[in-house]
């Protein structure tokens, strides 16, 4: 899967924006994510028009993006696309159950991802347990790297899952 | 670009106003369109009595900071800490993303510069807190 910004949206009646497609896929379920689960990998294509959308959205305009005279040997990506693509990299298949809390998260750049690389990302589960409230406990840890195999990113997302 | 600097400094803080159009953008760009962020209508009748902006967004700003403050040195070898989500950031907050030189250790060629990061409200509250690591050639400080 080719993903980079998903446009599954339209203006509804009055005004009100309407999500289309979101809720097809089925619910990612804390039951779904046992010690070691992998999911098929991500393929996030970091486009001049995907990198634009985030500088606007994000207000991030750093000149390494942008400045073809200051980035040397050529234009970076944000690396706060990597908030993006580690949610994505759990969630082609399903969507994420409503009421979970994104408790803790962790990043580390290994290099920068240039514009036009299409990222392939990896997502394992590596806790899932009940704490001493109960509460659903999921860790994942997210690999991302370039089409040439050079390591990019590696997160890790500590999340209460809902259900 | 940071420039020589000491354990206490203070990083050049960032500025952002958040409304639900830029939350909405951001559901865009994301693919996350839960409607604790984009459906004000659900998002009252929660816990939280209106929506919130995501907190992915937060790791963005974060990540903005950071790149403003080392560059390269934030995309080859950077580090982003114990991020925390303590309080959440809605429609109408302006915050400020910022962050202190906690300690520098130098390894090699290269300076380690750690730092306290945070993104606080107006009112001076913490919504986010986590810690960065971002990386000077032993020249460039």
């Amino acid at each position: 899967m080719n993903f980079s910004s998903p446009r599954e949206t339209e203006i509804g009646d009055k005004g009100t924006r309407v999500v289309n497609n979101q809720e097809k896929k089925p619910e990612l379920v804390f039951t779904d994510l046992p010690l070691g689960r992998t999911f098929r990998p991500l393929e996030y294509a970091v486009t001049k028009d995907l990198v634009q959308e985030f500088m606007e959205v994000v207000g991030d305009r750093h000149p390494l993006y942008w400045d073809k005279t200051l980035a040397k040997p050529s234009l970076i990506a944000p690396p706060g696309l990597a908030a993006i693509y580690a949610r994505l990299s759990y969630l082609q298949d399903h969507s994420m159950p409503s009421g979970g809390v994104l408790a803790k998260q962790e990043f580390e750049f290994h290099n920068p991802v240039l514009i036009g690389d299409i990222l392939q990302v990896k997502a394992q589960v590596c806790e899932s347990y009940l704490d001493e409230k109960g509460r659903r406990r999921v860790t994942f840890l997210i690999e991302a790297q370039s089409q040439e195999g050079q390591a990019v990113s590696t997160i890790r997302l500590y999340a209460i899952w809902p259900k | 670009m940071l420039k020589n600097p000491q354990a206490g400094d203070s990083l050049p803080a960032i500025e952002k106003d958040i409304d639900q159009e830029r939350i909405w953008q951001w559901a865009k760009l994301s693919g996350d369109f839960n409607r604790l962020h984009v459906d004000p209508g659900y998002a009252q009748q929660t816990s939280f009595k209106g929506t919130i902006a995501h907190g992915p967004m937060s790791l963005a700003f974060l990540n903005e900071l950071m790149m403003d403050c080392f560059g390269n040195g934030w995309t080859e070898g950077g580090k982003l800490l114990d991020v925390r989500f303590v309080a959440p950031i809605r429609p109408g907050d302006r915050i400020r993303i910022n962050g202190i030189v906690k300690e520098i250790n130098k390894k090699e060629a290269k300076y380690y510069v750690e730092c306290d990061l945070f993104i606080e409200k107006e009112s001076g509250e913490k919504a986010v807190m986590g810690r960065g690591i971002g990386l000077f050639q032993a020249e460039e400080k």
